[in-house]
């Protein structure tokens, strides 16, 4: 990569922030609107939704809802661009989804889990791709499990330890390969560094493979087409971008890992208006914004005649320190290219721009 | 004893006076030179020349031409008159010394000034430009700042352009559903009866089956095609069980990379431990196949201290330590029955055995390092040795301070000791 001089490169400009008085544990943008989503905890052990509204370079809160548990997570992406309910995961193990407009009731809550629902994905909704809105949650218990919001109870697809095996925490999941409506991949990374792909449409394990740190974030850089890459951060300091068009029946997937800082990566996201740039962000409070580049050939042949993927390259665009604590969310806004929200545990949701993405 | 040298030629004018002096093939620099207001001198082995000026010349000003065998000099004088001669003639010895010393005095004098001068400038120069770097590092902060400013007006503009777009929109969307409302309502009243067969798994009672504009209505339809819609999507997955097996791993904790070395070393001591079997078999031909394992012994121990049947406990442990000596759990729960039985000393004993076996520190062995700590500490307590108590109170609570147990009992001890220390 040419040296560019530093103002040419991408910059991460702070335009917002705000002091929060929960702990915040995750983010989102309300797809559509200059309105975000803050998911947390409040010290009296209740949970916390509060809506906020960008007005120029404050944020003003519209409003706030508390729920009886903790919030952990949460996700538009199972959700019409008209209703825009958000489907969220707590620490007691329920799925809910709300109307935010009447948040009193659910409008679909289930108890999926026996622990925290660490994690939470949604696919089919937003006008984005085809298919059956589907959420699936990940969760301390050691399973992964897929709801449809048209069928209460039981979830439609449960990825659970064998019989007798001791389970391991799911910290992260993830949909992708969701090009029409049989197709769909679930990819869930767990604490002792197993990243397991499950395959919808046959209901079975497509891919596993272990990275040796347990695995805090994966993420598809596009969920509703043919799967591309994939990222996979984890603690210590390294992630893993793995090329997902080529299968080697015993290899897997190619892979190439950076090891970006000291500290564990808690969250990876994909820019939405561009698949080859990412932020990982860090804890030590830091982000790393990432440019991926695809190598001359994407495959290659091995000994035997199979197929190989050949994995390409990470250059590191721009780097920025916000906090001194763990930035534990991160979500781009799908409507504004470069408008991207942070959380940290600093008690601090911060509202960024990433300018000069026209120019990579 | 230098040269004199006699041969000088000079001549004026009224402003200045010119002297030449030949060289006689010897090399001469400026050093050799040494001029004040009066008195010049010039020395070149073996030659000197030397004169006491008629009057005063402005040495600064003059100047000595070295060259062609000869020194040129251009004395120019301070008062513009017409000397009688070069030197001064009717001089006794003693104004002539006096005006050399002055001399020399003098052009030191110059010197050190010369020198203050210079220093002076030269700071003034060094000020000069540091202020000068200064002020460049500043504009070009200013620069990059102003950049960034006018890039984040840029954004804003533009976010609240977008936000503003965004908005108009919405206010579109909402005055089209508001005209759409008074059709769906006309056509509700007709289709009442329709909608009712039409209506699909029920859904936790949503608003779908009232007559009110549901977010699920959408530009220009009706209440009837959300259900369309949604006949276009594939109906729910048919339930399906995935069985997972994970990469083994004894720990509980989160896998990384740097500890794997440590937690490697701990089981492999374990291992170990458990393989350990010490010999003397023939005491223990008599015993059964089950008491001869350390973990049935150590299960039966565990029992009699539940039932309060310490004496038997520590029968048990005994006899569990005498088959295998490095399992830290049997020292550990030793200690916790002397503790009962008020062998302090044994405690103790037991206690730092466990903890010599359960190094190195990981997370694993958190729970039997807090534990042998806390009962090691106590025992020191009641044998009223509290500072060597509280000290392990406080290692416990370095591991596991959360627990308020330990905490309050070593604030506890620490109160006793403070109340000892003044007492006594």
């Amino acid at each position: 990569m040419s040296a560019a001089p530093g103002l040419e490169r991408p910059q991460v400009v702070s335009h917002a922030q705000q002091a929060l008085n929960y702990t915040l544990f995750d983010c989102k943008w309300v797809p559509r609107s200059a309105r975000l989503l803050c998911l947390g905890s409040a010290a009296r052990g209740t949970g916390l939704v509060q809506l906020y509204e960008l007005r120029g370079a404050r944020l003003e809160l519209l409003r706030e809802i508390e729920k009886p548990k903790p919030i952990k997570c949460g996700t538009f992406g199972a959700t019409s661009l008209q209703q825009r309910y958000l489907a969220t995961g707590d620490f007691d193990g329920n799925l809910n989804i709300w109307n935010l407009e009447a948040p009193e009731i659910p409008v679909y809550s289930v108890k999926g889990h026996k622990e925290i629902i660490n994690s939470i994905d949604g696919v089919g909704g937003l006008g984005i791709g085809e298919g059956a809105p589907e959420i699936v949650t990940g969760s301390r218990d050691g399973t992964v499990k897929v709801w449809d919001p048209r069928q209460k109870d039981t979830p439609v697809a449960n990825m659970e330890p064998a019989q007798g095996e001791s389970k391991r925490d799911c910290w992260t999941v993830a949909f992708g390969n969701a090009y029409n409506q049989e197709e769909r991949v679930i990819c869930a990374g767990y604490d002792n560094g197993d990243i397991k792909l499950f395959d919808l449409k046959t209901m079975s394990l497509r891919w596993e493979t272990n990275i040796k740190n347990g695995v805090c974030s994966v993420e598809f850089d596009r969920k509703d087409i043919n799967m591309n890459k994939l990222v996979a951060t984890s603690l210590e300091g390294k992630f893993h971008v793995f090329d997902m068009r080529t299968q080697h029946p015993t290899k897997g997937f190619a892979s190439v890992s950076e090891k970006a800082q000291k500290s564990t990566i808690w969250q990876v996201r994909h820019l939405p208006q561009n698949r080859d740039i990412f932020m990982t962000s860090g804890g030590s409070g830091s982000l790393h914004l990432w440019k991926y580049e695809y190598p001359a050939q994407r495959s290659k042949k091995d000994s035997e005649g199979a197929e190989m993927g050949v994995a390409g390259s990470v250059s590191l665009l721009q780097n920025v320190t916000l906090s001194t604590q763990p930035i534990s969310s991160l979500d781009w806004s799908p409507d504004k290219k470069g408008l991207c929200v942070c959380g940290a545990f600093d008690q601090t949701v911060r509202v960024l721009i990433v300018t000069k993405l026209n120019k990579i | 004893m230098p040269l004199w040298l006699r041969e000088h030629s000079w001549y004026q004018t009224p402003t200045a006076v010119f002297l030449s002096l030949p060289l006689r093939g010897a090399r001469a620099t400026l050093a050799n030179i040494f001029c004040s207001e009066r008195y010049l001198k010039v020395s070149i082995p073996p030659f000197l020349f030397e004169a006491i000026l008629y009057a005063p010349i402005d040495d600064t000003n003059s100047t000595a031409k070295i060259g062609n065998g000869n020194i040129f000099f251009t004395l120019y004088k301070k008062e513009p008159a017409v000397w009688d001669s070069l030197t001064l003639e009717n001089a006794d010895k003693e104004e002539l010394q006096y005006l050399r010393e002055n001399a020399v005095l003098k052009a030191q004098q110059k010197a050190k000034e010369e020198t203050e001068a210079k220093k002076a400038t030269k700071e003034e120069h060094k000020k000069y430009a540091l202020e000068a770097t200064m002020k460049l590092e500043e504009a070009e902060r200013k620069r990059i700042e102003d950049l960034k400013e006018k890039e984040r007006q840029k954004i804003t503009e533009e976010l609240e352009l977008w936000k503003s777009q965004q908005k108009d929109a919405d206010k579109y969307k909402s005055i089209q559903k508001e005209g759409e409302l008074l059709q769906e309502i006309g056509q509700l009243k007709e289709g009442e009866n329709e909608k009712m067969t039409k209506t699909r798994i029920p859904n936790e009672g949503t608003s779908k089956t009232r007559p009110k504009p549901t977010k699920g209505c959408h530009g220009s339809c009706s209440i009837f095609s959300p259900n369309v819609k949604e006949e276009q999507l594939p109906a729910p997955r048919s339930a399906a069980t995935i069985k997972v097996n994970f990469t083994p791993r004894v720990f509980p904790t989160a896998l990384r990379e740097s500890r794997v070395a440590e937690e490697e070393e701990w089981l492999h001591k374990q291992a170990e431990a458990r393989r350990t079997i010490s010999a003397d078999l023939s005491e223990l031909q008599d015993l059964k196949e089950e008491e001869k394992n350390p973990d049935w012994l150590k299960d039966k121990g565990n029992k009699m201290f539940a039932m309060g049947n310490y004496l038997a406990a520590v029968n048990a442990y005994n006899l569990a330590v005498r088959l295998n000596n490095k399992l830290p759990l049997l020292y550990l729960n030793r200690a916790a029955c002397h503790l009962k039985l008020r062998n302090l000393h044994k405690a103790i004993e037991d206690s730092s055995k466990a903890l010599e076996l359960l190094t190195p520190p990981v997370p694993d062995n958190e729970h039997a390092r807090v534990k042998a700590y806390v009962r090691r500490g106590t025992a020191f307590c009641q044998l009223e040795l509290y500072t060597e108590g509280l000290q392990d109170y406080e290692a416990a609570l370095k591991i596991d301070p959360k627990n308020k147990y330990i905490e309050k009992d070593a604030e506890k001890i620490r109160h006793l000791i403070q109340g000892t220390m003044q007492g006594s």
